[in-house]
């Protein structure tokens, strides 16, 4: 067994105590040691965006991130975002868009769309797609999550 | 399943060179690259995991005296938002926009891109082209010293570098660029970006008077490593960016680029890119 | 709260009020749980005193299996139970021609044969215990072309039985490959013909010859496969599972277990992506139900991503030859196809393709003449399953290539020359389909309208020798494919159970599964239509089998005709009951009264009687106590085949034309589409946002399946198991997508409608290749079109696809 370390975190606005393993993926402690499954596990690699997470503000693949990484950190999942007006705004806009069908990838999108528009609040279109890009989706082909994001980038004008 | 000992986050350079002098180190930065290649078994863990994310001054961009310092930590973001980086290292930007996705760009760093030595490395090409160097730290003696390796001597093989264990790549160093200095860089690709290179290729010099000089041009993913094309730019150095020249640079270039087949291409169609695409490339300067 | 706004959408409350939802746009009902990160997939389900299971899979192509040892891996602390093919010694076969064990024997096929599982306490511990299950093999002759494996003295896939499995004389449909072992290398064969081929022939004064390779893609569904087993004290099986045919594997696992079904519950949480690949079972499944029975644990299996792609099915790999003829005037007059699938090294869904195939080649255009022969060959290739399409993407991609060839050869505009054959409203096929609704000519002048077809495409041929190096060209092709069910199994049919509760809440419990497509809110939809009712009205549970009725299952883009008709049934019977009773109440007729809006109202006046759950109050606690609670059962009325193939297996066919605008960069081979006009037949157009959603995302997974997916297989070996050089399209790169609706309003389709789920993607690669050859000149035959690919043709270094027939 890998040594075990011991966190300290911000974890959607609450301070959080926890022990992983050093090897363990920010991911696998979201979802298997603290219990929020609303960040998926789509490749493990990166390739995918499944498993997007926000730390200090900015997006990553919790998959390529060491939990132990999270130490003196501030990190929101899905959980947090949606329970935030920006992230129902979000998930209301993919909601009325269509941009949801399996479903399975739509978390990891509202979180790096979150991160996009925080960045970029005038995103173009073009933009919108290039902040995406990292974001794989099988089931909608796309062209509704861009006018979900692009909606509440129009909305928040 | 390589195990890890002990866990350690220093918060300054010496520390972090403390513990890579005791040895057995795995140096642990933005994870993009250490991650998967752990998971895959392609990597096994050194007893000590060290993450030095946290290490004072490693982050950041610095010039002083035309000399550009890149922390080694810097994200490919904190490149890719800078404006120095945009207005005067063009190519090295251009990398960074066509750099994996958006969350990979926001925790990969550019001394891990280095040490991950990858034949493809997305920002190595444009370094190449700008003679980057690599700052490696030490601690011998008790005493925190400083290496200083040109990145064109830096790379070994696909994965290996020339940095000792005991070493911690802590910055890249580049001279800025002299005033009419144009620079471009092109990624082979059907997509933006989240692609690995099938070829790539930097090109750096200036163009005054219809002239090119101080000619830099680099290739990916044509070598075991990014390589410099020094043929290339010999068929370039001094000459007028006509027609001519751009033939005897496209034709240079075959002596440059030794690619291989893999899953992305066969050996004949990256010639054939760096070929084309170099033309492209010239020709875009060439037409302002 | 926002939630509420978002569903409750101002076009739901207009059908409340006396409109109609249908043609709205109307969002998912489950779309806000999901947008959220609360639904619960199968990954996010742990069950207490749950194990996780992982499979060893063969480190060999083609091998014997000498020895295996699990000793070590046992001793592992944490292990509970690590299983062989010898401890499960009453192995069932699997798949569709039975050839195939869960846990191999004495021999493995493919690199993904599973050869032992392990059960622990984490799933570290089971991958730890893994590594340490030794096995020896002797190497075997790879084949990995089928056409080497039809030649004569090729080795064989399955020479012999695949071991000791005990007794098996439950077994129903004759013996299986598995138990008895195939003398030769060719797992099934198809053979259809209609008309005369030679009147066919003498009749032609033109003939084309065309061969066509395509390629193994795979789902790559977002949610990686898993199942979880528990069995309870009884022996009863509980099943939390992907599948997208609940019913059908009830059976199949009761068969495996030799147990009742009715012992056997399947639960199927919200499904990651299904496009097929959940149709047949896996070993896996099995696997993590033998690890149950013997841990006496509930048992959970989830892949890798690596393993979705090294083990879930794929599209299968077609070898095709295409002759066709024609008259001076484009009549078309007889056609032959010949194809070799590669099967893989067992037999799922790939292998019966043909089934679909054979309707695009015989009846998409009227073809007086024509005949078709498969052969589906083993090889050692991963095996191929169903996927979106069906066969069809394989086979349109060949018909519409081959089309545009004969317009050339023949000298006419190749839209025309699809109008002069085209099939129209009313016609009876030779092979038996009637297609009573056809919008086919109007989707094909649409689409050609919409992308400026036939300007362009005269334009653009003419660029040919221009200097600039970008190029653009304009193709188009068709479709037809099943849009009323498909009548493959004893029944294509799906039940309803209706209930309505005090406060006038709908429950609609039916058998169709929701794997993304929407099912629950178009049968919403459909439901609420009835009677009158908002769509927040209506709570659907459809993923029980102890709960739900019996359906096929979700395939053949069936689910809103099949289970739409089984939904409006059993609401017309509620309303039926409720309008009875009303009539009674206010003293007249039922005729005289409707729903809408929530109430009983009187139908001429539109006046409002009462409050429909106050009047179903009223029926319940009343002294003759009665509760609206209605069942219905749909079987459409299609037939099944003969064995001739020939018969009106769909109720309802779906047209579509799409046309495709790319740009050729010729100095790389890169192809970009830069546009797509689409015009589906879809016969009416129920959930517009939903359709939308279905015909963008088909659209932009046939771009995957013509420019960028690839799962490179060689020797055997899948070279790209991952997203990094397995290409799904991105964000960046999709096209603009202009798409029109003909709605043919079919007589048999609820409200109209008819199944749309597969048509998008079917179009794509044909309309790609043909407009590559208006920008270029050059005819791509093989997919997908990569840039290498591609500049290897534009310059003259394609090897030319020939056809070895190794008979």
């Amino acid at each position: 067994m890998s040594a075990m370390v011991d966190i300290t975190f911000k974890l959607n606005g609450i301070n959080r105590k926890t022990r992983v393993s050093a090897t363990m993926s920010a991911l696998d402690m979201v979802r298997d040691v603290l219990g929020l499954t609303g960040t998926k596990y789509g490749c493990g690699e990166g390739e995918c965006g499944a498993c997007t997470i926000s730390v200090d503000g900015i997006t990553l693949n919790s998959c390529l991130m060491f939990a132990a990484d999270c130490d003196g950190r501030d990190v929101m999942t899905i959980e947090g975002l949606a329970a935030d007006r920006k992230g129902e705004a979000l998930r209301d806009s993919f909601v009325e868009h269509g941009a949801v069908q399996c479903g399975f990838c739509t978390p990891g999108f509202v979180m790096q769309a979150h991160h996009v528009l925080e960045k970029n609040p005038d995103a173009s279109e073009a933009e919108i797609q290039r902040g995406i890009e990292g974001n794989l989706c099988r089931c909608t082909g796309y062209r509704k999550i861009v006018d979900a994001i692009a909606g509440v980038a129009a909305a928040a004008k | 399943m390589s195990t890890i000992q002990h866990y350690a986050a220093p918060r300054s350079l010496e520390e972090a060179a403390d513990l890579l002098r005791q040895g057995n180190v795995t140096v642990l930065a933005g994870g993009t690259d250490l991650m998967p290649q752990s998971k895959a078994g392609k990597l096994k863990f050194q007893p000590v995991l060290m993450n030095i994310r946290n290490v004072e001054g490693l982050r950041g961009l610095t010039e002083t005296g035309g000399v550009l310092r890149i922390g080694a930590t810097t994200t490919i973001t904190d490149l890719y938002d800078s404006d120095l980086v945009k207005s005067r290292l063009a190519a090295l930007w251009q990398a960074c926009d066509h750099f994996a996705s958006d969350q990979i760009r926001n925790a990969g760093t550019i001394g891990g891109n280095i040490c991950n030595a990858s034949p493809a490395g997305d920002t190595l090409v444009p370094l190449l082209v700008l003679n980057a160097r690599v700052v490696l730290a030490a601690k011998p003696n008790g005493a925190l010293t400083q290496r200083v390796v040109p990145l064109r001597e830096f790379f070994v093989g696909p994965g290996k570098v020339r940095r000792e264990p005991s070493e911690l790549v802590a910055a890249v160093e580049i001279d800025m660029p002299p005033p009419g200095f144009v620079s471009a860089f092109f990624k082979f690709g059907t997509r933006p970006a989240l692609d690995i290179s099938t070829i790539s290729i930097g090109f750096g010099a200036v163009y005054e008077g219809g002239k090119l000089r101080d000619v830099r041009v680099a290739f990916g993913a044509v070598a075991p490593t990014p390589i410099r094309a020094p043929h290339v730019e010999a068929a370039l150095e001094g000459k007028p960016l006509n027609e001519e020249t751009i033939v005897a640079a496209c034709d240079a270039a075959g002596q440059d680029a030794r690619p291989i087949s893999d899953v992305r291409a066969s050996d004949w169609y990256r010639r054939e890119m760096v070929r084309n695409m170099l033309e492209r490339m010239l020709n875009n300067v060439r037409n302002g | 709260m926002a939630v509420k706004e978002a569903v409750k959408d101002t076009e739901a409350k207009t059908a409340a009020d006396g409109g109609t939802l249908i043609g709205k746009r109307i969002p998912k009902m489950d779309a806000p749980m999901k947008a959220s990160g609360k639904t619960r997939y199968i990954h996010d389900i742990n069950l207490p005193g749950q194990l996780h299971a992982k499979i060893l899979r063969s480190a060999r192509v083609h091998a014997r299996i000498k020895k295996i040892d699990t000793s070590k891996a046992k001793a592992l602390p944490g292990v509970h139970a690590v299983i062989t093919a010898a401890d499960v010694p009453n192995q069932h076969p699997i798949g569709v021609a039975k050839d195939h064990l869960p846990l191999k024997t004495d021999r493995v096929r493919s690199l993904r044969d599973e050869i032992a599982a392990v059960a622990a306490d984490s799933v570290e511990i089971a991958e730890e215990a893994l590594k340490l299950i030794e096995v020896e093999y002797e190497d075997l002759p790879i084949l990995s072309d089928p056409r080497d494996s039809l030649k004569a003295n090729a080795p064989l896939i399955h020479p012999e039985p695949h071991g000791a499995d005990g007794t098996h004389d439950h077994l129903k449909q004759g013996m299986p490959i598995a138990y008895t072992g195939k003398k030769d290398n060719i797992a099934m064969t198809f053979d259809y013909a209609q008309g005369d081929m030679a009147q066919g022939k003498a009749e032609s004064d033109i003939i084309v010859e065309d061969c066509f390779s395509l390629h193994y893609v795979t789902h790559c569904c977002m949610g990686v496969s898993g199942v979880i087993a528990e069995f309870d004290s009884s022996g009863n099986l509980l099943l939390y599972s992907n599948t997208q045919v609940p019913f059908l594997h009830r059976r199949e696992f009761a068969d495996l277990l030799g147990i009742d079904p009715g012992r056997i519950r399947i639960i199927q949480p919200p499904i990651g992506g299904g496009f097929g690949s959940k149709l047949d079972i896996y070993p896996f499944e099995p696997i993590a139900i033998y690890l149950a029975r013997i841990t006496k644990r509930p048992v959970k299996l989830v892949f890798s991503r690596e393993e979705e792609f090294v083990a879930s099915p794929t599209r299968q790999p077609v070898l095709l030859r295409l002759r066709s003829g024609c008259k001076k005037d484009g009549t078309l007059t007889f056609r032959e196809v010949d194809t070799i699938h590669d099967n893989g090294a067992y037999t799922s869904w790939g292998a019966t393709t043909p089934f679909v195939m054979m309707q695009t080649i015989s009846s998409l255009y009227r073809v007086p003449h024509c005949s078709y022969h498969t052969k589906a060959v083993y090889t050692n290739n991963p095996y191929a399953g169903s996927f979106r399409g069906y066969g069809n993407l394989q086979a349109t991609f060949a018909v519409e290539a081959h089309m545009d060839r004969m317009a050339e050869a023949v000298g006419m505009d190749p839209l025309a020359f699809r109008l002069k054959n085209a099939q129209e409203p009313g016609e009876v096929t030779p092979q038996g389909m009637n297609f009573k609704s056809c919008g086919f000519k109007d989707c094909l002048t649409t689409a050609a309208e919409h992308g400026d077809y036939e300007r362009k495409h005269r334009d653009n041929a003419t660029k040919w020798n221009d200097p600039n190096p970008i190029k653009r060209g304009v193709g188009m092709a068709s479709m037809l494919h099943v849009g009323g069910g498909a009548k493959i199994y004893q029944s294509d049919g799906c039940g309803t159970i209706l209930k309505i509760d005090d406060f006038a809440h709908v429950t609609l419990i039916t058998g169709a599964s929701e794997i993304g497509q929407g099912s629950e809110t178009v049968l919403s939809q459909l439901v609420c239509e009835e009677l009158g009712l908002p769509l927040s009205a209506v709570t659907v549970v459809n993923n029980d089998t102890d709960i739900t009725p019996w359906d096929v299952g979700v395939h053949a883009s069936r689910t809103t005709f099949i289970a739409g008709n089984s939904a409006i049934g059993a609401a017309r019977k509620a309303k039926s009951k409720i309008l009875g009773m009303a009539a009674a109440k206010f003293d007249t007729t039922a005729e005289a009264l409707d729903l809408r809006g929530g109430f009983v109202i009187d139908k001429a006046s539109g006046k409002r009687l009462v409050d429909l759950s106050k009047m179903i109050r009223s029926l319940h606690f009343s002294d003759k106590a009665e509760l609206v609670m209605t069942t219905f059962y749909y079987e459409p009325p299609s037939r099944h085949q003969d064995r001739e193939f020939k018969g009106d297996v769909s109720a309802a066919y779906a047209w579509a034309s799409q046309v495709i605008e790319v740009e050729v960069d010729t100095k790389t081979g890169i192809v970009k589409i830069v546009k797509v006009s689409a015009a589906h037949d879809v016969g009416r157009v129920l959930n517009r946002l939903g359709i939308e959603g279905q015909v963008e995302g088909g659209i932009v997974m046939g771009q995957g399946y013509a420019l960028t997916e690839d799962l490179m297989v060689e020797n055997g070996t899948i070279r790209n198991p991952n997203f990094r050089d397995y290409k799904l399209v991105t964000a960046p790169e999709i096209p603009e997508m202009d798409i029109s609706f003909i709605e043919s309003m079919d007589g048999e389709g609820p409200q109209g409608a008819k199944g749309v789920g597969e048509a998008p993607a079917i179009c794509v690669a044909a309309a790609v290749a043909n407009a590559i050859y208006n920008a270029t000149g050059v005819r791509m035959t093989e997919l997908p079109f990569t840039p290498e690919r591609v500049y290897r043709a534009l310059h003259g270094k394609a090897a030319p696809m020939t056809w070895s027939d190794a008979e």
